[in-house]
């Protein structure tokens, strides 16, 4: 049954929710961020693949475009952070 | 004249083309954040302190319950979906009615957030933030504009869900014309993703 997929999903986004704000608790320094954003970019993943039907999606153009854009998203926030970084 | 009355126009729909472009759109307005981002980013390296301290103010467990809140949204709109699909039409629009709903009570408690800290004097070139560091400046300078410009977003996909629930009631969104339905949910669930960013740059910074 479909709803109980999103059911499921709903719940692995709401641990993922709790496993962000307890982990604020604990002083990690620099990894903090970097394990804060990989949960935000697991949470995406999961909303983009099963609320969005991304994953289900048959027509190339969403295989490719999407993608597309989130890779240049990322060479544009790298290369400015990276300008910011070593300036 | 009796030839034009007897003339139906064949409806045709584009349904990939409709999907297609919702996502177009969906793309550009990732990059529109993302741009925010980006400066976001570059002025917390720069002050990181400042940035933490600034961040400790805000409320966390509101933070957090808005976050619970947006995320059950996302879910009632995916069933709303596929209940439409599955031709359960009223099952649907009471979900989506749900959906509605969190969306203002994310606004409510977002407006209570804004409140409270306006009624502390920070708001933007405010006479007692302008005393503080300049990182924290920046920080609530950024808190603004870009929970502000989501919470744009939430009030508009409001609005477009209330649209869809009055074709849906009156049956201009049925079983097998269901792409405004989808596509507003695609919306719905952008402006998830977004704030699924936004909860711990703003509120969780260690």
């Amino acid at each position: 049954m479909k709803y109980r997929a999103y059911i499921l999903v709903w719940a692995g986004l709401i641990i993922l929710t709790g496993v962000t704000f307890s982990l604020a608790g604990f002083h990690l320094g620099g990894w903090a961020v970097l394990i804060a954003l990989s949960i935000a970019g697991t949470k995406s993943g999961l909303v983009l693949n099963y609320f969005m039907h991304l994953k289900s999606e048959k027509e190339l153009i969403f295989k490719i475009a999407i993608p597309l854009v989130l890779a240049v998203l990322l060479v544009f926030i790298s290369l400015t952070f990276s300008d910011v970084v070593f300036r | 004249m009796d030839e034009a009355k007897g003339f139906v126009p064949e409806e045709v729909r584009d349904y990939t083309g409709a999907k297609l472009g919702m996502w177009l759109f969906i793309l550009s307005e990732l990059l529109l954040f993302g741009g925010m981002f980006i400066l976001y980013s570059a002025y917390r390296y720069k002050n990181p302190v400042d940035f933490h301290h600034a961040s400790e103010e805000l409320d966390v467990i509101l933070g957090t319950l808005n976050t619970i809140i947006l995320l059950t949204s996302s879910l009632t709109m995916a069933i709303s979906v596929s209940a439409l699909q599955a031709g359960r039409s009223r099952l649907s629009a009471f979900l989506l009615m749900a959906t509605i709903a969190f969306g203002l009570l994310f606004l409510l408690n977002k407006g209570i957030e804004w409140t409270t800290k306006i009624d502390h004097g920070i708001y933007p070139n405010s006479p007692t933030l302008l005393t503080r560091a300049k990182g924290e400046i920046l920080f609530f300078g950024l808190y603004y504009v870009m929970t502000g410009l989501h919470g744009l977003h939430v009030l508009i996909g409001v609005g477009v869900l209330s649209v869809m629930l009055f074709f849906l009631l009156k049956e201009k969104i049925t079983q097998s014309h269901f792409a405004g339905l989808e596509n507003s949910g695609l919306y719905w669930h952008l402006v998830d993703i977004i704030w699924i960013f936004l909860y711990p740059l703003f509120y969780l910074i260690t």
